[in-house]
């Protein structure tokens, strides 16, 4: 187990496109990294850089107190579980788990013990003598798990395991990797692009766009703390709500200004806002934070478009302009396609963001 | 009911059909090389003299000794004709001279073996009548042995063309596969006008390429050597190849590697383990080309060599040089093609797999 760091890391593929700008980041010992991003927002080739399948441009790479920015994939003490699983078709399950045990030239018993240790914690002891072709997706990809799993690794790294998986399987997959890393408490670090699997398993989870971090935090930081409109937009489904408005001052309180409606905010939060009277900013409100209310308690109304009905809870989709608002309802409110509703916010969950640079709006910010 | 057997007997009618059909084609293709296997079985008396030729070759010939004028005179049994022919000279005495040379005579047109006691023994037998019949065994691979008796260096020229054609392979799968590996995971400039040029060798005729070569072996001291043979040979070799590797390695995933990589294999180690054993059936194909097309090649062999020809060129002297027997050169010639055959059942399994056994 060790630690894992980034030192301002970057990967250039040609003259004008680059990969990776600058990441630094410093993962704990024991810690599940999730790196979360729209696809080709880099995370890959970070996750490559680590494993040392890529060159580095920039930067180095830091396992435990090591540098090995320069070292060869086999002398990194990393292992992989990669997306379209990679399990090689010509050994059995038996051979693809002992593959590397072979190579360190462990002794004949210690590889049947650890063979065997792994394929019952990734639940395929009965598959040890199949080729991969014999068996299912979701079996090549415990296949890979467990040959990740025997070499006992320093740094456990999975580029997008689950994608390729069936709905359903990848939420139970989910469960059990996660039960797995509690288990062999490996320094993790998973790169995906499925904001629910990323929230569900990380401890901290890093997100990437066009090659850079936006944010690093922990699921609870990232949702409800959101660095900017896009990760704002980007967790949580539906995603959050963006409103233009602007800002106005009226007797010391603060009054957010939109086209249908307007907000009023008590005093804490009109400091945070100090800076920006008579300016525009964006009001992020997620879903479950527009709240169905009376007609006189209301701060906006508007007709329903459609509801999608989730069975838990329901999704109602509402019109404002050409703007389309989803609130999160229970599964009992009624709502048909055109009825007026009257809604209001959760004013101590909402999130300001700068209309010019998108980043949220601090405390003691801007 | 009545539905069901109609239907039955549609189905009964369109499998007979397509077995007559497919016969028909084996036959087609089959039947010459059928008939140079039972030519070359034949002696040379069965095919220069028994016309239309036997389809199936005698295993014993009938033979017929007379009393003539001042001597005896052998026949034997022509089965096209159904009746018995003069076989050797019109007359012979029971001198040893004499003796000997029906025997040879026997030996050389008939294939089989008359001893001269057993001639003498068939003599004294004419005592008390004027004809006496008696058979002998035919020896079937009489024409393969004679074939490598009287052609100068036949052995050593199959040697020479082993030698020739193992080599090709190497050279061209070393050579080769290092190049389709490389134009299937490297993207670099020039990269597909390289490819396509590859391909530009092999328009040459090989007599064009063969005689500039001769030069060329000559200066390196080469010429009239098997290994040179089989650089000359690899040229057009080595084209074929990167084409068929590299569409094999790019068949293979970049990650079933870079998992070798990370999984404690130098780069070599992961080509090693993991790239050449799913490769085996695109190299095995290679090798089969090679060694065919350096196996049975002619034309610069025999520009290309003098005194160490290979078989094919034996064969093909053996073809175009005076007093040839076709039972003697179809002989040579099936001596030939085992080789080819041989190899290419040797390694069908890893073929086979390609086509279709195990996806990659």
């Amino acid at each position: 187990m060790a630690t894992l760091r980034l030192e301002n890391l970057s990967k250039r593929f040609s003259k004008k496109i680059w990969g990776v700008r600058k990441i630094d980041l410093e993962v704990h010992d024991k810690e599940f990294i999730v790196l979360l991003g729209p696809s080709g927002c880099g995370k890959t080739t970070t996750l490559r850089m680590i494993a040392g399948l890529a060159e580095v441009t920039t930067g180095s790479v830091l396992i435990g107190d090591r540098d090995v920015t320069e070292a060869p994939p086999r002398k990194r003490d990393v292992s992989m579980v990669f997306q379209n699983y990679a399990v090689w078709p010509h050994m059995t399950v038996y051979d693809n788990i002992a593959f590397a045990l072979r190579l360190k030239k462990a002794d004949k018993k210690e590889i049947d013990k650890t063979v065997i240790e792994v394929a019952e914690m990734v639940k395929i002891p009965e598959l040890l003598k199949r080729y991969p072709r014999q068996l299912s997706g979701g079996q090549q990809q415990r296949v890979a798990l467990a040959r990740a799993l025997a070499v006992k690794p320093k740094i456990f790294l999975m580029d997008e395991p689950l994608s390729n998986l069936d709905a359903k399987l990848r939420v139970i997959m989910r469960t059990e990797l996660k039960a797995i890393h509690q288990q062999t408490k490996a320094t993790s670090v998973f790169v995906t692009h499925d904001q629910s699997e990323a929230m569900s398993m990380a401890d901290r989870i890093v997100i990437m766009k066009d090659g850079e971090v936006v944010q690093i935090g922990t699921p609870d930081d990232v949702y409800f703390r959101s660095a900017n409109v896009f990760v704002a937009g980007f967790i949580g489904t539906p995603p959050t709500n963006f409103f233009n408005m602007e800002v106005e001052s009226k007797y010391g309180l603060k009054i957010l200004k939109h086209p249908h409606f307007s907000l009023e905010l008590d005093e804490q939060q009109g400091r945070i806002l100090k800076n920006y009277d008579k300016r525009k900013l964006i009001l992020g409100a997620r879903p479950e934070n527009i709240i169905l209310t009376d007609k006189d308690k209301a701060i906006f109304s508007a007709k329903v478009l459609v509801t999608e009905p989730q069975g838990s809870h329901k999704i109602i989709a509402i019109k404002l302009d050409e703007q389309i608002v989803k609130i999160v309802a229970p599964h009992k409110q009624k709502a048909a396609p055109g009825e007026l509703l009257h809604l209001s916010f959760q004013k101590e969950s909402l999130h300001f963001f700068d209309h010019e640079t998108n980043w949220r709006i601090e405390q003691n910010g801007a | 009911m009545n539905r069901s057997v109609k239907r039955g007997a549609i189905r009964a009618a369109r499998m007979t059909t397509l077995y007559i059909m497919v016969i028909g084609v084996a036959m087609i293709i089959l039947f010459p090389i059928f008939f140079l296997v039972s030519l070359s079985l034949m002696s040379g008396y069965e095919s220069y003299y028994e016309w239309p030729n036997p389809l199936i070759p005698a295993f014993s010939a009938k033979y017929k000794l007379e009393k003539s004028d001042e001597g005896y005179h052998l026949s034997i049994y022509n089965k096209a004709e159904k009746r018995y022919e003069r076989f050797g000279p019109e007359k012979f005495g029971t001198t040893a001279e004499d003796l000997e040379k029906i025997s040879v005579f026997v030996k050389r047109q008939g294939n089989s073996t008359l001893k001269t006691e057993r001639l003498k023994e068939e003599i004294s037998r004419l005592v008390d009548r004027d004809e006496v019949f008696f058979s002998l065994s035919k020896n079937l691979l009489a024409n393969y042995k004679v074939f490598f008796q009287v052609t100068r260096d036949a052995v050593p020229s199959v040697i020479r063309s082993i030698y020739t054609a193992l080599t090709t392979i190497a050279i061209s799968l070393i050579i080769g596969g290092m190049a389709g590996y490389a134009f299937a995971r490297y993207i670099f400039k020039g990269r597909n006008l390289l490819k396509l040029s590859v391909l530009f060798v092999r328009m040459f005729p090989g007599v064009a390429i063969a005689i500039p070569m001769v030069i060329i072996l000559g200066r390196i001291g080469l010429y009239d050597q098997p290994l040179g043979l089989s650089l000359i040979y690899s040229v057009t070799q080595i084209s074929l190849t990167i084409w068929i590797t590299a569409s094999i390695f790019m068949a293979i995933p970049v990650e079933l590697e870079e998992a070798a990589l990370i999984f404690g294999t130098t780069k070599f180690g992961a080509f090693w383990h993991v790239t050449i054993p799913l490769a085996l059936p695109g190299l095995a194909a290679c090798a089969m080309y090679s060694f065919i097309g350096s196996w049975n090649e002619v034309i610069q062999a025999v520009v290309l060599t003098q005194f160490n020809p290979t078989f094919p060129v034996v064969v093909y002297k053996v073809l175009v040089g005076a007093g040839a027997q076709v039972n003697l050169i179809t002989a040579g010639s099936i001596a030939q093609a085992f080789p080819a055959v041989l190899f290419t059942l040797l390694i069908r399994k890893y073929i086979l797999r390609m086509w279709g056994g195990v996806r990659v």
